[in-house]
């Protein structure tokens, strides 16, 4: 484990913001955290690189208890709120964040050259900041947060107003991290980007944890026992003891949701008794998309200010 | 401490590489003379050189009359006119004179010369009328005496029955107190520009980084606190490179004059009162103290410029109206070191330069009085050791505010929310 949060709380006047949560991060792994605006996201960031300290609870960071003087040099944060000095010129600004994360001068230099060689910004150096574009300005974000090599890389909204093949780039290095053997945790809304990215997800709402698992076990727990049949032919009838139909698509295509106690090999079973062919047959799982919406909903979609008594 | 070093070196370099810095260095001393000596130069226009012409029609003045009144009183300079009096009249601005007076042809030298008129183009000093006044008499009794018989040695017996009075004070020590208030006002102002100029820098500065959203990544890097130390320290450097560029300036322009003007009776005379000033006052103390009483005061008010630019958000207003009451403070002080230098041992004077918050400016006033003489030594050391203190404490209070403000956006600030910040735990 890179990471493990014990019993976090984080009061602030007007609510708690994150309140008890616990949670570890595998190494190497590609951590999804999941949760609505104000869930208390941020707030948690904070406290995993050092900007807050926790009211209560414990932070292990890599093996030892997290010592933010010390540790925030393995850490490489981009944050939902991020920005650059505008007048600054784009090598020497680069140079600088990495300064500041603990690295030489000429270490920083050379590993820079690299980086704006691979995401073909060489162009840049000597240009200023208010000169790009904000997706120009949000890949020298990616390169200054991961440069220094930090055995966990924390991103907030990384693909917030990137274009498709920008957004793949990133993307592509965020692999890369991960098979490097960096461990990274993935802040975001974009639920698609989640299930393709992600190993793991915890999904936070109004400072609590309220759903941790792989992105398999999840949708496995979720998911509702539905499943599509293609058919040669459609049966007329829409119920019977082992399940029922939930919807029927023009192509003869069922989709069929199985009663409790039964398989989907009765299923099966019951079609190819009735002397049907089966052309296709799957499982349907919901989307995070789905499960999220499910889960937040009904809670009010902007967190009320509360009373805090502790 | 590495880290901050890093910090300090940025806000330093961006700053000291810019034009303005280098416009301004150079401009302020220039405006600042021009200030000092344009004031002294109004204060003397009420007495100004005029230069008349005397067109006389009557034929009762002569040239050598009118110059022999021109070599023994200098306060205005006359030139006799005959011929072509009218174009004189016509052009006398392009011809160099500040005015004309006409002598009418019907003048007698038995009677009355009276409703002469001062012919000019601009509004003059009743003293400087007067003085060509004087002259014209002089030079009417000259005139009355020639025709009357009365020669040079009679006149002389006349003029040997002159009384002469001149003023004496006898507590006489205006010369020192004058260059001790000249520098003290120096000092107390530089000063007060440095705060208040670098001090919006500085608030600026913070605003910046906030609005430009590098605040929080920043302070994954490094400490809130040694970000905003670093800014300061690294901004009080500039002003501290800029002072010590203006005494090089002075040390520089004081060498050149002095090896080339040495002929030149102004440019001596002027030397030689920068010499007497020089000579007159402990420069390396005052010099030292500068420094020391800038920095201080730089810290104390700085951190609480930076905490504000901490707390707003992208408007101006309100960064505006958060530090008006620390703008008050310095302005407050500059009243403080007017009643300070009439009276440099008074009560106010203590004081006002024990008090960290204007003991920066109203001490550096006092200090050109002398050194123990005026400012003893106790009272030094303690002004010194309270700002030492002030400033640690401003720049703590405004760490915490800091701290809270430069990741919070859409609150509106006040001071009593601020303080709430300051105090609360971790």
């Amino acid at each position: 484990m890179i990471l493990e949060l014990k019993h976090l709380k984080k009061y602030y006047a007007t609510q708690k913001a994150v309140d008890d949560i616990s949670f570890s991060v595998e190494r190497g792994s590609i951590f999804g955290l999941l949760g609505p605006n104000g869930a208390g996201k941020t707030t948690l960031l904070r406290m995993i690189t050092g900007i807050f300290y926790p009211d209560s609870g414990e932070i292990i960071f890599d093996g030892k208890t997290f010592n933010p003087l010390k540790d925030i040099e393995h850490i490489g944060y981009m944050p939902e709120e991020r920005g650059l000095y505008k007048k600054m010129k784009i090598g020497e600004q680069a140079l600088y964040l990495a300064q500041l994360k603990g690295l030489g001068k000429a270490d920083a230099n050379r590993m820079l050259k690299e980086w704006f060689e691979k995401l073909e910004m060489e162009s840049w150096w000597n240009k200023k900041v208010e000169d790009l574009s904000k997706g120009m300005q949000q890949k020298l974000q990616f390169v200054t947060t991961v440069l220094h090599r930090p055995k966990l890389v924390i991103l907030d909204e990384p693909f917030s107003g990137l274009d498709p093949v920008n957004s793949n780039v990133i993307k592509d290095e965020i692999f890369n991290l991960a098979k490097g053997g960096s461990t990274i945790i993935f802040s975001t809304h974009r639920m698609e980007q989640v299930e393709e990215i992600c190993d793991h997800i915890v999904l936070v709402n109004k400072g609590q944890k309220i759903l941790d698992g792989t992105v398999k076990e999840v949708k496995q727990q979720f998911k509702e026992n539905l499943f599509q049949v293609g058919l040669n032919e459609a049966p007329a009838e829409n119920t019977n003891a082992i399940f029922e139909v939930v919807g029927r698509q023009r192509d003869k295509t069922l989709v069929v949701k199985i009663n409790e106690g039964y398989t989907s090999n009765d299923v099966l079973n019951h079609f190819l008794q009735s002397g049907r062919s089966i052309h296709s047959f799957n499982e349907i799982l919901p989307s995070l998309n789905d499960i999220f919406i499910n889960l937040v909903e009904g809670t009010p979609t902007a967190r009320q200010f509360q009373t805090v008594t502790a | 401490m590495n880290k901050t070093w890093l910090i300090i070196q940025r806000e330093y370099l961006t700053r000291v590489r810019k034009k303005t810095f280098i416009i301004a260095t150079i401009l302020f001393p220039l405006l600042y003379m021009a200030l000092i000596f344009g004031s002294g130069y109004l204060a003397s226009k009420g007495t100004k050189k005029l230069r008349v012409a005397i067109i006389d029609s009557s034929g009762l003045f002569d040239k050598a009359l009118v110059s022999a009144a021109n070599s023994t009183d200098s306060s205005s300079y006359l030139e006799y006119v005959t011929g072509n009096g009218a174009s004189v009249q016509a052009n006398y601005v392009s011809l160099g004179y500040d005015g004309f007076v006409v002598i009418a042809d019907t003048a007698k030298w038995d009677k009355g010369l009276n409703d002469v008129k001062l012919i000019t183009d601009k509004t003059y000093g009743l003293s400087a009328v007067q003085g060509v006044e004087n002259k014209l008499n002089g030079i009417w009794d000259k005139v009355k005496s020639n025709k009357l018989g009365i020669d040079d040695t009679k006149k002389a017996i006349m003029d040997n029955s002159r009384i002469n009075l001149t003023g004496e004070n006898e507590k006489d020590k205006t010369a020192n107190a004058a260059v001790a208030s000249g520098i003290g006002y120096l000092c107390g102002f530089l000063i007060y520009f440095i705060l208040l100029i670098y001090g919006s820098q500085v608030m600026m500065g913070v605003m910046e980084e906030k609005t430009n959203r590098i605040a929080e990544v920043m302070v994954s890097s490094i400490r809130p606190f040694q970000l905003m130390l670093g800014k300061i320290v690294g901004i009080s450097m500039v002003a501290l490179t800029q002072f010590f560029l203006w005494i090089l300036f002075i040390f520089i322009i004081y060498n050149v004059t002095k090896s080339t003007g040495g002929s030149n009776d102004m440019i001596s005379g002027m030397l030689g009162g920068v010499q007497k000033v020089f000579g007159s006052i402990n420069i390396p103390l005052i010099i030292f103290c500068f420094a020391f009483y800038l920095l201080g005061g730089f810290f104390f008010y700085s951190s609480l410029y930076a905490a504000i630019g901490s707390a707003v958000n992208e408007d101006m207003r309100e960064a505006q109206s958060l530090s008006l009451p620390v703008t008050m403070l310095v302005i407050f002080s500059i009243a403080m070191m007017t009643t300070a230098i009439s009276d440099p041992t008074g009560k106010v004077a203590f004081w006002a330069s024990i008090i960290p918050f204007s003991s920066p400016i109203v001490m550096m006033a006092r200090i050109p009085f002398g050194v123990p003489g005026t400012v003893p030594y106790w009272q030094l050391a303690l002004s010194m050791g309270l700002l030492v203190l002030g400033f640690l404490f401003t720049t703590w209070f405004a760490g915490k505010i800091y701290r809270t403000g430069i990741l919070m956006y859409g609150k509106k600030p006040s001071w009593k929310e601020m303080t709430k910040w300051a105090f609360r735990k971790n």
